[in-house]
């Protein structure tokens, strides 16, 4: 027995693969990509008894060993590459209760490639709602294997399927289906040029359209060579191949699975009527969205005002307490606050990754797909765009990954150019500081005016995507065929654990991921506005003494025009200057234009950076926010960050393209510099545009 | 002397925070088995 087994969790997309992965795995787990490819890889490790561990692998949804997208190709080419570290000792074919028949065709498939393989049927729970009824020793005897039968939701069937998983050299290999059958000559022919290799494996590596890049390349191009058949004809025995599976399933089912259709509760139909009516499944819609963002204000405010007065104190006391000097200052005025304008977001950014986790669990975003699928369709795209363009209010960056499930080539692309529009979580902390400085706090039939605003942020950069879309549907000329496919999943009770996970894990990524980004570039900015070249810095405090000796000003106030002298000719302040005359259009000051060009890198840097300007020379404890709203514009003497240059970033911010690992993944994707050019002096122009209109309006 | 220290000490993390945006930005490792989707390339993708 090894003290440690690979262990594959293989499955249809909706049957609760990941739930059964949280189960065994609990907070033992990591997540990360495939090398080379950028396709998610979630492995974590599982303590079985009598001190052996598992070592499982989240493989990606799939609903057959026929691959069509990249996420396929990896589950195919790890079961069909034994030297693969991760090739697995036993495969866990995890399949829901209500889908048996179409799960089955997965199943049987990895029979054939003689892997130990248990079949665990999940979601056991929902059997006696739906009147299913399910001979497990029969199923047993005609799949060849050993069911366990579980419920993550009511944590039932996980230590059998544990001791299943620990006595998996007991399972039969031995297949359910003659595959080969289909057609016997030519798997003859097959079998005798390869004697020593598995019939199913030579199947599959001729039959597939994946492009193996694991498996040994010269083993692939002499199997290749034997396709003495054509692309067409090889299809139709796939097509042959599946129909015999489907046959063997239905003959299985029809004695192992029974379903009382009269003693089935099924609200499903009923609640499907309504949320994807076409008039109420909209307005139901719209209300789930207002309750969020309203949520999202009400629930996380208390937090964040406490994170903001720790950070507060935090830098007043590093100051007080370390020695005087160059460090202690970069400590108290360049990384806390530069931190604390990231953390200051961790509650809203939790909150917004649980509703979507919630929406997601329940099966509810599979009929917002399904409803949107309508109206993407005006603009030339299809339902499958939407799973970016919602995946995109996290982040750009997965959303456009998540676009290789788009077979047309121009819908594909345009969504990778539109979704930068989406409204990401490194928006939020942007949206989040301008609008509680310039939006009143008041409320309109209890909805806050704040709460209102972020949504319709959000809805502006949903119709910019989708506006920019037809657009570019009517401009580019691609030829493609496209279909949509969407599979409703049952609803049910969002798990609390898989909410939990989903939320910590999203949360995390965030804060570490920006937050390093945060911190160097805190850290620089402090360098930039601490130093400066010439004698207007050097000698700031002569420079500054001398020309307000008449004014007898107070050693506070005198400190306060040394500071500030300094901070305007220090490295900072000249480049800061050097950009106004290009900013000054839309409202903003320099300390704005440089918090625009740093964040450049990632968006969320831009409340950081002001965080650190405003910090430096600075000795009092302020809160971020509050440092932001006694910021003077010079020229009018208000309120630097009033309506009119408030509305006009949170505009520039909804349609510019600040992020440098977007035009990366964009680039990467299309295989050209061409389109994140295109979309970066595109999206820019209009941001510029709008903003400077807008200020112009509202000034 | 303190101040001579504290110097060192905002240079250093200036440099390594330099250094790690630098890294982070502008320098990709090579990957053996990278490959692109951005055409009909035959990777089954599109």
């Amino acid at each position: 027995m090894p003290k440690q087994i690979n262990v594959a969790l293989i499955g249809n997309p909706n049957t609760g693969k990941t739930s059964v992965f949280n189960a065994l795995t609990g907070l033992n787990q990591k997540v990360g990509n495939y090398p080379g490819i950028t396709v998610e890889k979630k492995e974590g490790v599982c303590k079985l008894p009598r001190g052996v561990k598992a070592h499982i692998i989240d493989l990606p949804g799939t609903y057959s060993l026929n691959a069509s997208s990249l996420d396929e190709n990896v589950v195919i080419e790890l079961l069909l590459n034994k030297k693969d570290k991760d090739f697995p000792d036993v495969a866990v074919v995890v399949s829901d209760v209500e889908n048996l028949k179409r799960n089955l065709l997965l199943y049987t498939q990895i029979k054939d490639l003689k892997i130990p393989t248990i079949l665990a049927i999940n979601m056991s729970d929902r059997m006696k709602y739906k009147g299913i009824q399910l001979d497990i020793p029969f199923l047993e005897k005609e799949l060849h294997t050993k069911i366990a039968l579980i419920s993550t939701r009511k944590n039932k069937g996980i230590d059998q399927l544990k001791e299943l998983i620990i006595n998996f050299k007991e399972l039969s290999t031995e297949p359910c289906v003659n595959a080969s059958e289909v057609d016997s000559n030519y798997f003859d022919g097959l079998r005798k040029a390869f004697p020593n290799q598995l019939l199913y494996k030579l199947w599959l590596v001729i039959s597939q359209d994946v492009n193996f890049g694991k498996t040994d390349r010269n083993e692939v191009d002499v199997i290749n060579s034997f396709k003495t058949k054509s692309k067409a004809d090889l299809k139709r025995l796939q097509q042959k191949e599946t129909i015999k599976r489907y046959q063997f399933i239905n003959n299985t089912l029809k004695i192992g699975q029974t379903i009382d259709l009269k003693s089935a509760k099924d609200l499903r139909i009923k609640l499907d009527r309504i949320l994807t009516h076409k008039v109420w499944g909209y307005l139901i819609f719209f209300v789930i969205l207002l309750t969020i963002f309203q949520a999202i204000y009400d629930w996380s405010s208390v937090p964040m005002d406490f994170i903001d007065s720790v950070f507060a104190s935090l830098s007043e006391l590093t100051k007080n307490s370390l020695p005087q000097g160059a460090f202690t200052d970069l400590i108290a005025e360049g990384i806390i606050p530069g931190l604390g304008g990231i953390v200051i977001f961790i509650p809203q950014i939790a909150f917004l990754f649980l509703f979507i986790a919630v929406l997601e669990e329940s099966g509810y975003m599979s009929r917002v797909v399904f409803l949107m699928d309508r109206i993407m369709r005006r603009f030339g795209l299809s339902g499958k765009s939407i799973v970016p363009l919602i995946s995109g209010t996290a982040c750009a960056i997965p959303a456009i990954m998540a676009t290789r499930n788009i077979e047309s080539w121009k819908e594909r692309l345009i969504t990778i150019l539109v979704t930068p529009f989406t409204t990401c979580s490194a928006r939020l902390p942007v949206y989040l500081i301008i609008i509680s400085l310039v939006i009143p706090e008041g409320r309109f039939i209890g909805l806050s005016y704040q709460a209102l605003t972020l949504m319709l942020l959000y809805l502006i950069g949903f119709g910019a995507a989708i506006f920019s879309a037809w657009l570019l549907n009517k401009i580019l000329k691609i030829n493609s065929k496209t279909f949509f496919v969407v599979e409703m999943p049952n609803y049910k009770l969002p798990l609390f654990k898989n909410v939990a996970l989903t939320v910590i894990e999203k949360t995390k990524s965030f804060v570490f991921g920006a937050g390093k980004i945060i911190l160097a570039i805190s850290i620089v900015l402090w360098f930039l506005a601490s130093y400066g070249p010439g004698d207007e810095f050097n000698n700031a405090e002569d420079i500054v003494t001398t020309e307000y000796a008449s004014q007898n000003l107070s050693d506070v106030e005198l400190q306060q025009k040394i500071a500030s002298h300094k901070l305007e000719h220090s490295f900072i302040g000249i480049a800061g200057h050097a950009i106004e005359p290009t900013i000054r259009p839309l409202g903003y000051d320099w300390k704005i234009g440089i918090a625009l060009v740093s964040s450049f890198a990632a968006r969320e840097v831009f409340v950081g950076t002001l965080a650190t300007i405003y910090s430096v020379g600075s000795d009092e404890e302020e809160t971020i926010k509050n440092r932001m709203a006694g910021e003077v514009n010079p020229i009018t003497g208000g309120p630097l960050f009033n309506f009119a240059s408030g509305i006009s970033l949170l505009l520039f911010y909804a349609f510019a393209m600040q992020c440098m690992s977007t035009l990366a993944i964009v680039k990467r994707e299309t295989n050209s510099w061409k389109w994140p050019i295109l979309q970066l002096t595109i999206m820019t122009a209009f941001a510029y545009v709008v903003a400077l209109i807008a200020f112009q309006v509202l000034k | 002397m303190n101040i001579i220290i504290q110097n060192i000490l905002v240079f250093s993390t200036l440099g390594l925070a330099l250094a790690f945006l630098v890294r982070k930005f502008f320098w990709k490792p090579k990957k053996a088995s990278a490959k692109s989707c951005g055409g009909d390339d035959g990777c089954g993708c599109h």
